[in-house]
This record gives C-alpha cells, structure tokens and sequence, in this order.
C-alpha cells in the first residue's frame, strides 16, 4: 500500500469536507467572505474615503452594501459613478483586494466595471443599522 | 480554439522568485524541456483517454506550445481509471525517466533537459463519482482527484510532429477553480484557471455553462467561491497578471450567477 498517496487522498478529502462545512455555513458569518469578496469583482477601482464623505452620501440617501455591516469594524461600501467619485477630492486609491489597507477603511468607495449591474447589492435596506463613523 | 499567447508577469532583473524560472531564455528552455519530456512518454500518450492535465495546458494551448508560463517544474498525466492497464503496459517504452521508489506514480527525470511527470487518476465512468481516492497498484498507483471527471479530450495539439491530448477549455477550467489547496498552490490553480479562461473561445464558455448546470449547488459555490478569489490575487511572477482581466472574471462571474437565477 502506498501510504503517501493514501496520505494525500486523506487529504484531499479532509478538505472537501471542509468545503461542505463551509457551503452550510455560507448564510452566516463564515460566508462573509465570498460575499465581500463578490463585491469586490465587480468593482474596477476601490478608493477610501474620508468619514465626512461617507456621512453626506449617506444622509444623501446613498444605502451602504450590506456587506460591510458584517464586517467588525464595519466597513461603509458604496459603489459610485465615476463623477460621484471625482466630486470627493479626499480619497485615496487602494487595490481591489482583501488586502490590509482596504480591510482597515471605514468608507469605501467603489467603482463598478462597465456594465455591471451595482443595484443587486443594495436590494436590502439597511439604512439605519450602520452605525455611523464621528 | 484559436490559440493565443498568454503574458505572463515578467520578472524583475533575472532574479529567482518563488521558485519560478525567471528570465525568457529560461522560459524558452522550459518549453523545449516540456516537449521533450513529452515525447519521452509519447507511448503513454497514445493510449485513449490520457490527458495532459494541470498547469501545463495553458502553456501547449498558447500558439506553437509556445509555454510563458511557468507554474512547476513537472508535468502531469491524467490516466482514466478504465486505461489504467494500457497505460501500465507501455511503462516499460518511457525513455529518459526513471519511478520514483518511494512515489511509484511520479517519474523522475534523469538528465536536466526533461521535467517530472506525475501519473494522476480520473474517473470519468463514475465509478466512484466525486470521490479522491487511491488506485492500489504495485507499478502505477494512482491517485484519482474527484473534479478530474470533469474533464472532456479536446482536439489534440500537433506540436512538432508531437500529438498531445488535452482536455476542452470548460473542463479544466471549471477543475481548477473547484480548487481546494490553500495559500501558494491554490493561487497558482486559479491563475492557471485564468490561463485557460484567456484561450477559451465564446464556445468553450457555453459548454462551461452547460457543465456548470450539471455540478451540485455546494461545487457551484465552490466555483463562484473560486472565481472571486482569481479577480482578486496579486499578480505573480510568470504567472498571467490577473488585474487587467478582472472586468472578464467579473463577466464570467454574472453568466454563473444568471444560470443560478434560472433554476
């Protein structure tokens, strides 16, 4: 018998039961992930922005994705045309990944390919159970 | 399929990334060590059904095998569990590759112009659908990896007189998004998954629609999950750079999720 192979048979399965575990538990807060994580592709460009910026879009009637609320700290995530983005002169560009400079924004802006349908993501209300950033 | 050259991040000077090969000359080498080591197991090649699987398709679909890309150091032969005999019995004509003893199923080269082969193991008659599992033989056990069934022989690649099997685009894309490594590997599943979305033609993207509708809901995820993943990994060195296809990702991506609402 081939024990390395078993081994890594072993292994293979291990981590498809992992992966069931995970589809069950996609609906809580391990499937954050692949949520945030799908609104990032749609988004071309991903910039934070200030705290004040994200206030005035808010209370402007502009509904932060869902998404963010499941983040601890919560993110505010906004996708915005591109003249909405340019009318905030504080903002700074970030890579659209999970990477530590985006996870540390309390506002994101977000700029969606061309195309792409922006409306899915803020189907839910959720005006007022984001907390707001001082 | 209409082949196209893929571009790969190039490295910086001529250094040693990661464990990549660096420079284009050394690229160049590897696509003439990849084509030679594939004529020393042309034999095996012969047997219906073998598959050249892994990251090594990308590099033969692009024109003339022309192989920018340079994932690892090996290359793998997918064996349907059904020609396992066939294949056992043409061991014996490989030339230039010795069994590894203690991993009967890996082939070690014996002089530096050829590369590792690994002899893996899929189930496309489902005998034991969705399962890994091992093959138990002295000469050539196998392991089967359970997405393998996915993949269909496409047209094989006359490279230099060569006949090389490869799987349809769909098959092995679907495969390698359905990737559960972690971390270095599982990146570098993804992006061979790009290299093979970059190829694909407005066909090989219907038949992934079609095969898609077919997997599970959790394998569906599982590919959407994957997905998600690719348009967000940082570019590697010889590697396709993900960032100026994340708009396709993002579009494959909707296709998926249409077929979700339609069912």
């Amino acid at each position: 018998m081939n024990e390395a192979l078993h081994e890594r048979a072993r292994r293979a399965r291990e981590r498809a039961l992992i992966r069931a575990c995970e589809y069950r538990q996609r609906h809580y807060a391990n499937g954050v992930w692949f949520r945030f994580r799908r609104v990032l592709v749609d988004a071309a460009e991903a910039w934070i922005i200030g705290d004040d910026d994200g206030n005035r879009l808010e209370n402007g009637g502009r509904v932060p994705l869902p998404v963010g609320r499941e983040l601890a700290p919560p993110i505010r995530v906004f996708f915005l045309s591109k003249e909405e983005l340019e009318a905030i002169s504080d903002r700074r560009q970030v890579p659209a990944r999970l990477c530590a400079e985006l996870l540390h924004a309390g506002n994101l802006a977000l700029l969606a390919h061309a195309g792409v349908e922006t409306a899915k993501y803020t189907s839910i209300a959720c005006t007022s159970a984001t907390p707001r950033r001082k | 399929m209409i082949p196209r050259r893929l571009e790969a991040v190039r490295p910086v000077a001529s250094t040693i990334h990661g464990g990549y090969t660096s420079s284009t000359e050394e690229s160049l080498d590897f696509r003439t060590r990849l084509l030679r080591t594939l004529r020393a197991v042309e034999p095996v090649l012969g047997v219906q059904g073998v598959l050249i699987a892994g990251s090594e398709v990308p590099n033969l679909l692009q024109p003339d095998a022309e192989s920018t890309l340079v994932v690892s150091q090996d290359v793998d032969i997918a064996v349907p569990v059904q020609r396992h005999a066939a294949v056992k019995a043409r061991l014996t004509e490989l030339r230039g590759l010795l069994r590894a003893e203690a991993e009967p199923s890996v082939w070690l080269p014996q002089s530096p112009d050829l590369i590792e082969v690994n002899f893996i193991g899929m189930d496309t008659g489902n005998e034991r659908p969705g399962e890994t599992y091992v093959l138990e033989d002295s000469e050539l056990p196998l392991l089967v990896f359970a997405h393998l069934s996915l993949l269909r022989p496409g047209k094989a690649l006359n490279v230099e007189g060569l006949e090389i099997p490869v799987p349809r685009p769909s098959g092995l894309l679907l495969e390698k998004l359905l990737t559960d490594r972690s971390a270095e590997k599982g990146d570098r599943d993804l992006l061979v998954a790009l290299g093979v979305l970059l190829v694909s033609e407005p066909r090989d993207l219907e038949e992934l629609e079609t095969q898609y509708r077919g997997l599970s809901a959790e394998l569906r995820y599982a590919v959407r999950s994957g997905l998600s993943m690719l348009s967000l990994l940082e570019p590697r060195v010889q590697m396709p750079d993900p960032t100026p296809h994340r708009a396709l990702v993002a579009g494959l991506m909707a296709r998926l999720e249409r077929l979700e609402q339609d069912r």
